[in-house]
């Protein structure tokens, strides 16, 4: 096991390299700059002032070498969108609020759908496994955003009873802005636990050991909660986990619409404003957070199943 | 105080109305009925508007009178007083929403223009000049203005009753400095091209050539601040709209974003900064120390970071008071359109002078030959497209560049020079050697990430190109930065594109200069650039001035490096509630918030207040 992870760990770290690599290069070769101006050219000195002040007037690989060496030391940089603050500051502002909002998503994505999965499977073939069935499929099939845009025409504008947006910032705020957020990103999830908790437990409860448990006089309850649940929670691991990374990073779109602070939204405003270094810290974040996902669900599998082995 | 016989008619406009300002000390006259139903009560310190002396009684701007003893009375709010209809102090709160998708990095146009954010800048600082709803520049920090007999010297009389909200007092040393600052090297301003070749060694101390202390602007004494041109610039005054001067000492202590934290953060204008909390909301408060003339009646800004998409749903929930009609989609628009209510609360007005054409590259093939650009010129059916597709609301037809109400408009003059004549068109396109197009290279139109509107726009010009002159157009939608690497290149990379240009002050030079040689467009005309170089500094008879730019824009529309499609207006939206003089027809009729907006370059800030018709709207 340790050796297994010492080796792990080693291959993380030349994705990362490769990564970094990779979105240095890509960055800078689409067209235009972070200062590149909507009115006349800039006189040749002026542009020339700005690129010597960001640094950008080196060669690619200095500029990478530069970068890396002080990201090393745990410099990331100054966000060019947010020049009063560096990347690891904008980082620690945004992102507790996405992650908050991711957290709270999983929660009720995880525990709305299992109960769902779990009602639809021991109720197999009744009008409950029909209507959760019917409404998880609608919960995959249609784009959150939709979701969010009804949500807010229906709550907000019309009836009135949810601001349109906004987000609790400390301890003070509205903790109402919080519902629909929450409501949109995790109906997805929620409808796909639903689903495959249905079909997994439907297949472990007709399997022999459950049928030995039954027999054994334990309650329908004990059966289905305490040993079918446990095996049919394996294949769970492997849709959920990359779930995770992708609801806590922030999403863009539910952010933008419901004006949450978050972090979502930099992954494309850097883009599209050329901000550097904000750009190669969301790509390395989200590197580093798939890594991690999947170490963890590959451990997750050999405590759930003793008979994997890594 | 000025030598009438050298400046344009612009500063003539300038002398009339700052006289006309001066005396009712910028703020709004009341509402017409007014003095009829004025209560007792608060009609009594109404005359405190005229004199700025009164309004610096301390005692007034710490008591906002209570709003529960009469709702319907004005009372007096940092030394202004309310109109009759006026909503409680506590409802003096404007509420908008900022885009806080796109960059935001300063509220300050010397730290960066195109990085600053957008309807909630300029707040904390007081310019020199600032610029009523017709478009005329009244007095801001400045009292008074002159030029000398060369032409080339400005003085300018600041104001000696202004002081910072740290009780030190605003000096030319302020105004040196931020200039000097403008043109450092080292700050690397993104605007410098606005100044350059009109201030004395602007260019050279941006490239590092001359020291800074070099610039032609200095400080003859505390008060007066002298601006030296290269040449006679009578434009100078219209320019100086842009002169909102930080702070020297806030500068040299904490850099060019000192604004960015209300600890380190100090103004001289209507307004203080409260609170910025970064991507997410920004609060300003009324300056209570403010001493110039544009004093506020709204008490606090309120600024809410959101995608523009967002807008239209929080302005129905009744959160925010105001949405630019630039972030109403076409969707939003059809709704304000059939509903009786929100369709009286939409304002066209001229945006900022935005004009949209189409642009080629003149020097190559098949583009190099007149015949060519004049048959494209001919084939577009302006009119339809702005019933069909653009909407009357959203614009006027466009047969040259300047819009109708800019200085030295000559639309009609124009007019038939770009005409829509097919047969004419198709007549050039065989002299140019290609009948029917044949012959003629498939060509992509390029599009600045322009709106789905405008994408609607280029497809229907497209298809007029191909049905009348047999030509394939591609329409391709670029992302902003990429279409200005592409355009900005030398030699361009854009064959044939479409894009706007939107003025920066109030002077056909502006407008004219974008298409001089060696500017963002492949055209070159030495003669053009003669003219409009000519009129630029032309010190004489302002109505000879606005001849030669008329001959010179005669010339533009002739030589067709451009195919003038649309005006663009902009349809804002507001409540009822919002209410001022400045809000009142302006000379062309337009009824609505000018260009710039809620900023302190325009005398809005002290007009626009929030009527009783407001009731008890919820503030974040």
């Amino acid at each position: 096991m340790a050796r297994y992870l010492v080796g792990r760990v080693i291959g993380l770290i030349i994705v990362f390299v490769i990564v970094s690599i990779i979105a240095f290069l890509l960055m800078h070769s689409i067209p235009g700059g972070p200062f590149d101006e909507e009115k006349s050219p800039l006189p040749p000195a002026a542009k020339a002032n700005i690129l010597r002040k960001y640094g950008l007037d080196q060669p690619l690989y200095v500029q990478y070498l530069r970068y890396m060496g002080s990201a090393l030391r745990g410099d990331f940089g100054i966000s060019f969108q947010s020049p009063t603050e560096t990347v690891i500051q904008l980082i620690g502002r945004t992102w507790p609020v996405s992650m908050r909002l991711g957290g709270m998503a999983i929660l009720v994505a995880f525990t709305s759908g299992l109960a769902f999965g779990i009602i639809a499977a021991v109720k197999q073939n009744t009008w409950i496994d029909y209507i959760v069935t019917f409404v998880s499929t609608l919960g995959l099939t249609v784009p959150p955003f939709v979701i969010a845009i009804w949500l807010l025409l229906a709550f907000a504008v019309r009836l009135r009873w949810l601001p349109t947006g906004g987000w609790p910032n400390g301890t003070s705020g509205d903790w109402k802005t919080m519902i629909m957020p929450v409501i949109t990103l995790a109906l997805g999830p929620s409808a796909l636990v639903a689903r495959y908790t249905r079909s997994s437990l439907v297949e472990v409860i007709r399997s022999d050991y459950i049928r030995t448990a039954r027999a054994k006089g334990l309650s329908e309850r004990v059966v289905v909660l305490r040993h079918a649940l446990k095996n049919a929670l394996i294949p769970l691991i492997t849709i959920l986990a990359p779930q995770i990374p992708n609801l806590i990073t922030g999403t863009i779109f539910v952010e933008v619409i419901f004006r949450v602070p978050g972090l979502g939204k930099f992954f494309v405003s850097s883009i599209y404003l050329r901000d550097y270094p904000m750009i190669m810290a969301t790509m390395l974040l989200v590197a580093v957070l798939w890594s991690i996902t999947y170490l963890l669900s590959d451990i997750l599998y050999t405590v759930v199943d003793p008979r994997i082995r890594l | 105080m000025l030598n009438h016989s050298r400046v344009s008619s612009l500063v003539l406009l300038f002398v009339i109305v700052a006289a006309l300002l001066a005396a009712c000390g910028g703020t709004a006259p009341a509402p017409a009925g007014q003095a009829a139903t004025a209560a007792p009560a608060a009609a009594a310190p109404t005359a405190a508007a005229a004199a700025p002396e009164a309004t610096a009684a301390p005692a007034a701007a710490e008591a906002t009178a209570a709003p529960a003893a009469e709702p319907s009375a004005g009372g007096i709010l940092n030394g202004v007083t309310l109109p009759d209809d006026a909503a409680p102090p506590d409802q003096q709160v404007l509420i908008e929403h900022y885009d806080n998708t796109a960059d935001f990095t300063t509220i300050d146009f010397w730290e960066s223009v195109y990085k600053r954010g957008g309807s909630i800048a300029d707040l904390l600082t007081e310019p020199l000049v600032r610029i009523n709803k017709n478009f005329e520049i009244v007095p801001a920090a400045a009292t008074e203005w002159s030029v000398d007999s060369s032409g080339l010297v400005w003085t300018f009389k600041l104001d000696p009753n202004l002081i910072w909200s740290d009780d030190t007092p605003v000096t030319a040393d302020d105004f040196v400095a931020t200039f000097r600052y403008g043109a450092d090297p080292k700050h690397a301003w993104d605007f410098t091209w606005f100044f350059g070749g009109v201030i004395k060694n602007w260019n050279d101390a941006v490239a590092g050539k001359v020291p800074l202390d070099q610039l032609g602007v200095t400080a003859v004494d505390a008060h007066t601040l002298q601006i030296t041109t290269e040449s006679p610039a009578p434009y100078i005054p219209a320019m100086m709209l842009y002169s909102q001067a930080l702070q020297k000492k806030a500068l040299e202590a904490h850099g060019g974003l000192y604004n960015s934290d209300p600890a380190t953060s100090v103004s001289d204008g209507p307004f203080i900064l409260k609170e910025w909390r970064k991507g997410d909301r920004l609060i300003y408060e009324a300056n209570p120390k403010y001493k110039g003339k544009n004093k506020p009646f709204i008490q606090k800004v309120i600024s809410i970071g959101a995608a523009t998409s967002t807008d239209f749903a929080a302005y129905q929930a009744g959160e925010i008071d105001f949405v630019g009609g630039g972030n109403l989609s076409p969707a939003d628009n059809d709704i304000i359109a059939a509903d009786p209510e929100l369709s009286k609360e939409i304002h066209p007005h001229y945006g900022d002078f935005r004009t949209h054409y189409l642009f080629f590259d003149t020097k190559n093939p098949p583009f190099d030959n007149l015949k060519v650009r004049q048959a494209f010129s001919h084939v577009i059916d302006r009119d339809t497209l702005i019933k069909q597709i653009i909407k009357p609301s959203q614009g006027i037809p466009a047969y040259s560049f300047l819009m109708p109400g800019f200085p030295a408009a000559n639309s009609e003059g124009l007019k038939d020079i770009q005409n829509y004549d097919v047969a004419k068109a198709k007549q050039l396109l065989a002299e140019a050697g290609f009948p029917d197009g044949k012959g003629f290279p498939k060509l992509t139109l390029w599009l600045r990430n322009e709106a789905p509107v405008r994408q609607a726009m280029a497809q229907a010009i497209a298809a007029s190109i191909k049905q009348n002159l047999g030509i394939d157009v591609e329409v391709s939608n670029k992302e902003t930065k990429s279409f200005m690497d592409a355009l900005n290149a030398k030699p361009t990379q854009v064959q044939f594109g479409m894009v706007s240009y939107g003025f920066d002050f109030l002077d056909p030079f502006n407008m004219l200069g974008v298409w001089l040689g060696g500017g963002r467009h492949n055209w070159n005309n030495a003669q053009y650039d003669e003219m409009v170089k000519k009129a630029a500094s032309f010190t004489g008879d302002p109505a000879e001035r606005t001849k030669m730019f008329q001959e010179a824009e005669k010339l533009l529309v002739s030589d067709v490096p451009a195919v003038f499609i649309y005006h663009q207006t902009v349809g804002d939206l507001y409540k009822p509630y919002l209410k001022g003089s400045e809000l009142e027809p302006d000379k062309n009729g337009f009824a609505a918030i000018h260009w710039p907006g809620y900023a302190n370059m325009s005398t809005l800030v002290g007009s626009l207040y929030v009527s009783k018709d407001v009731g008890n709207r919820t503030i974040p």
